[in-house]
C-alpha cells in the first residue's frame, strides 16, 4: 500500500478519484436514502481491500492516519461522486472515542471488528423526551455487581436494524446535575431485552429506529471512560465532522436538479424564475466560500468554534429553499409519490421531503440559532 | 337575508362535521392511502345523498342550489378532515352536466351511481383547457374510481363536451397523499353538448376556489394540531410553546391562515353576488388560490418543523397534512399561474 502521507494533496486527490471510479457501484451514486448495510456491502469490501475503512484513525489501530487536509479531500471527492454514507457510526464516532478515552483492552476488542465489518454500530443518544434537550435523557443504567442493568428507550437511532452493537448515553446518577450523571455504555444488541423497531419516515423509508431496553444486562467493562463523564466525552468528540453537516453538497445537488426541472417545465428562461434561481445560486456560491474558510481552519490544524453552527444552519435552510422552489414550479408533479419519468433524477416531491429533516437533525435550526446567539454573539439570557 | 345565509353555511359545516369531523381520527384516511382507487366509493355516494355533489346544481334539477360560500365552507371542512373522496372534481362535473343540459348523466352523478371526471388538463400548473382533441389529459384526481370522463374538445371555435364511458386509455400514478392521479388518452365519446361556452372556465374557477378552501381547512387543522403540540411538548423543563422564537413564528402563521380565510370568504361572496364582470371574477379566484397555495405549504412545512423529529415520521398525522398540501397546492393552477392570471385580469378589469 502506498504511504499516502507522502503524497501531495493533488496526487492524493487523483488517487481517491481513481479508486472511486474503479470501485464505487455507479447505481449507488446520489442515493435518495441512507443505504442499508447490505446495499453498501460491495463498497465496504472495496474499502476494506484497499485499507480505507477508517481514514481518520491512526495507523497503529488500522486506520489510514490521514491528516485533516487529506480527510477533507477524501470527503470532497466522495461528495462530488455522490458516494453514499455506509452505516459508519463505528468508524466515525465510536472508533475515535475509544482511541481517545477507551482502555487498551476495549480498543483491541472492538476496533478490529469495526474495520472487518463484523460489528456494525449505531448511536443511541436521543430519546422521546430528550431531543433538542439531549442532556435530560432518562435511559438509566444501574450497577448491580459486575453488570449494569439498562432500562429505557432511544429514538431516531439511525439504521439500528442493521447494527449489532449500540453505543449509548445512559443516566448513571440521577442525583447529579443533568449533564453530570451521564455515562457512555457499549451494548450488544443481541442481549436479551433489546428490541428494535424501525420508524417509517415521511419519505416512507426506514432509516430511523426506536430501540427499547428492558432490564438489559451489560458487563461493567463495557463502560467507556469514567462513570458520569459520558457527556463531556461525547461532546469532545463532536470534532471536525460537524463541518460536514454544513457541506454545500446537498444544496449543490439540489440546485442542479432545480435547473433541470425548470428546463423540463419550460420556465427556466422566465425572468421571475431566473431571478429566484440566481438568488439561490449566489447563496450557494457564498455558502461555499464561507465553508471554505472553515475548511481552511481545519487544514491549518485549528479547532472549530461554535460559529461552525452557521454552516449547518445556512446549508439546511438553503437546501430547503431550493426544494421549495422545485415544488412551486413542478405543477402537479409536486404531489407525485414516484420520481418524474425521463432523465435527470427529477423527483421534486421526494427532494422536498428529504430536505425537511435537515433543519431538525444534528441540532435543530432553533438550537443552532441559540448557540450562535449565546456562544458566538454572547447575548445575555 | 344575510342571516339566512349564515345559517345555511353553518348547517353545511355541521353536516360536514357529521360525516368527517375535523378532530376525528385519521385511521380511515390511512387505510385508504395508496390503495386504488384511493378513496371510499360508499362514502362518495353518501356525500351525493347529502346533496354535496349537486351543491351548485339548481334545485329544479335535483341539486341543492346553494352558493359558492356554502361550497367553500363545505370543502374547508373536508380539507380539515383530509377527506380523500373526490368531491370537488365530482361537483365540477355536475356543474358542467347542468350547463350541458345532460339530464340523465347528471341524475346518475347526483345519486352517486356514476362518477364522471372532467378530463380538461393538458399541461401542469394551469387552469386553462384548450381542448386539443388528441392531447393526453393529465393529473385527473381519483381517476381510478371514474366510470367515465367528460372531455372538452375544441371544434370550429366552439368547445364541445364529449362523454367517454369507461376507463380505456387511462393510466394511474400514485400521489403523496395516497390518492391516484390519472392520465387519459382521449378516445371515442359522445358529444353531449356542441358548445359549453364560458361555463367550462367558470366551473374550473369554482373548482379552483373550492380547492383553495380545501387547502384552508388543511392548513387550519395542521395549525391547530401544531398549537396543541407547542402547548404540551416539554423540553428544557417547559412547554416549547413558551419559547419566544417559536411564538413569533406561530403568530406569523396565524396571519397567513387569517389572510387566506378572508381572501376566500370575500371572493366567494363577490361571485355569489353575481354582478362582477368575468375578468374581475377570474382575478378574484386567482387571488384566493395563489394565497391558499403558498400559505398551505408554508403552514404545513412549518408544522413539521415545530413537531421536530416526530413530525418527520409517517405515523405522526401532521405529515398527512403536508402531503395533502403538496398534492393540492398546484392543482387547478399553481400560485405562479394564478399570480400571472391575476395581473392580466386585474388590468383588464381596471381598464
Amino acid at each position: 500500500m502506498t504511504d499516502l502521507s507522502t503524497l501531495s494533496d493533488e496526487d492524493f486527490r487523483a488517487e481517491v478519484r481513481r479508486f472511486i471510479e474503479q470501485e464505487y457501484p455507479p447505481e449507488l451514486r446520489h442515493p435518495r436514502h441512507r443505504l442499508h448495510w447490505e446495499q453498501g456491502r460491495a463498497w465496504f469490501k472495496a474499502l476494506r481491500a484497499k485499507g480505507w475503512v477508517a481514514p481518520g484513525w491512526p495507523r497503529e489501530y488500522g486506520g489510514l492516519g490521514l491528516n485533516a487536509s487529506q480527510q477533507i479531500i477524501l470527503i470532497e471527492e466522495y461528495e462530488r461522486h455522490g458516494v453514499a454514507r455506509l452505516p459508519d457510526h463505528g468508524i466515525v464516532m465510536l472508533g475515535p472515542l475509544l482511541i481517545r478515552f477507551g482502555t487498551e483492552a476495549q480498543r483491541q476488542r472492538f476496533l478490529p471488528r469495526i474495520l472487518a465489518g463484523e460489528d456494525i454500530w449505531c448511536q443511541g443518544y436521543s430519546e422521546p423526551n430528550a431531543g433538542s434537550d439531549l442532556a435530560s435523557l432518562r435511559t438509566e443504567a444501574v450497577l448491580k455487581g459486575d453488570h449494569y442493568v439498562v432500562n429505557g428507550q432511544k429514538i431516531w437511532t439511525t439504521l439500528a436494524t442493521d447494527a449489532n452493537w449500540i453505543f449509548c448515553l445512559v443516566r448513571t446518577d440521577k442525583t447529579a446535575k443533568k449533564q453530570e450523571g451521564i455515562s457512555f455504555l457499549l451494548i450488544d444488541m443481541k442481549s436479551p431485552g433489546v428490541i428494535v423497531r424501525p420508524i417509517i419516515n415521511l419519505a416512507l423509508h426506514d432509516e430511523f429506529c426506536e430501540v427499547f431496553f428492558d432490564n438489559v444486562r451489560v458487563p461493567r467493562e463495557n463502560l467507556v471512560g469514567e462513570p458520569n463523564k459520558g457527556w463531556s466525552m461525547a461532546k469532545a468528540l463532536l470534532g471536525f465532522e460537524r463541518i460536514f453537516l454544513g457541506s454545500p453538497r446537498q444544496s449543490g445537488y439540489a440546485l442542479a436538479r432545480l435547473k433541470l426541472l425548470a428546463e423540463r417545465m419550460g420556465v427556466f428562461e422566465d425572468a421571475d424564475f431566473q431571478d429566484r434561481y440566481t438568488r439561490l445560486r449566489l447563496d450557494l456560491e457564498d455558502h461555499k466560500a464561507l465553508y471554505e474558510t472553515f475548511v481552511a481552519m481545519l487544514r491549518r490544524g485549528e479547532t472549530l468554534g461554535p460559529d461552525v453552527s452557521m454552516l449547518k444552519l445556512h446549508q439546511a435552510e438553503l437546501f430547503q429553499r431550493i426544494t421549495e422552489l422545485m415544488l412551486e414550479i413542478a405543477g402537479e408533479n409536486a404531489g407525485l409519490l414516484e420520481p418524474m419519468g425521463g432523465n435527470g433524477d427529477l423527483h421534486p416531491a421526494g427532494q422536498f421531503i428529504e430536505a425537511r429533516p435537515t433543519t431538525i437533525y444534528g441540532g435543530s435550526s432553533e438550537i443552532q440559532r441559540g448557540i450562535l446567539a449565546k456562544n458566538v454573539l454572547e447575548l445575555p439570557g | 337575508m344575510e342571516e339566512d345565509r349564515a345559517e345555511s353555511i353553518r348547517m353545511i359545516r355541521d353536516s360536514a362535521a357529521g360525516i368527517a369531523p375535523r378532530g376525528g381520527d385519521r385511521r380511515r384516511i390511512r387505510e385508504l392511502r395508496f390503495r386504488e382507487p384511493g378513496y371510499d366509493p360508499a362514502m362518495l355516494r353518501q356525500m351525493g345523498e347529502q346533496g354535496w355533489i349537486g351543491l351548485r346544481v339548481p334545485e329544479a334539477l335535483g341539486g341543492a342550489g346553494l352558493g359558492l360560500r356554502e361550497l367553500c365552507a363545505l370543502t374547508e371542512e373536508l380539507g380539515a378532515a383530509l377527506v380523500p373522496e373526490p368531491l370537488i372534481p365530482a361537483a365540477l362535473s355536475a356543474v358542467l352536466l347542468t350547463a350541458a343540459e345532460a339530464e340523465e348523466p347528471l341524475q346518475q352523478m347526483l345519486s352517486g351511481e356514476t362518477l364522471l371526471l372532467t378530463a380538461w388538463q393538458e399541461a401542469p400548473a394551469t387552469l386553462e383547457a384548450p381542448g386539443h382533441a388528441g392531447a393526453p389529459r393529465l393529473f385527473i384526481p381519483a381517476a381510478g374510481g371514474a366510470t367515465g370522463f367528460l372531455v372538452p374538445v375544441a371544434q370550429d371555435g366552439r368547445m364541445a363536451l364529449r362523454l367517454q364511458q369507461g376507463g380505456a386509455g387511462l393510466t394511474l400514478e400514485r400521489a403523496q397523499d395516497g390518492g391516484f392521479l390519472g392520465t387519459l388518452q382521449p378516445g371515442e365519446g359522445k358529444v353531449i353538448v356542441a358548445d359549453i361556452g364560458p361555463a367550462l372556465q367558470d366551473a374550473l374557477d369554482e373548482a379552483a376556489l373550492a380547492t383553495a378552501a380545501y387547502l384552508l381547512g388543511v392548513m387550519d387543522q395542521a395549525f391547530a394540531l401544531t398549537l396543541d403540540y407547542l402547548r404540551t411538548r416539554q423540553q428544557f423543563g417547559r412547554p416549547i410553546g413558551s419559547f419566544q422564537a417559536l411564538q413569533h413564528r406561530a403568530a406569523d402563521l396565524k396571519i397567513q391562515v387569517a389572510l387566506t380565510r378572508a381572501s376566500i370568504d370575500s371572493v366567494a361572496a363577490l361571485i355569489d353576488r353575481g354582478d362582477a364582470p368575468p375578468a374581475a371574477r377570474r382575478a378574484a379566484v386567482s387571488r384566493a388560490k395563489a394565497r391558499a397555495a403558498d400559505a398551505a405549504l408554508l403552514v404545513t412545512r412549518q408544522a413539521i418543523q415545530f413537531h421536530g423529529g416526530i413530525g418527520y415520521t409517517d405515523e405522526a398525522d401532521i405529515g398527512l397534512y403536508l402531503r395533502k398540501a403538496m398534492v393540492l397546492a398546484n392543482a387547478f393552477g399553481s400560485a405562479a399561474f394564478h399570480r400571472r392570471r391575476f395581473a392580466a385580469d386585474a388590468r383588464e378589469d381596471e381598464a
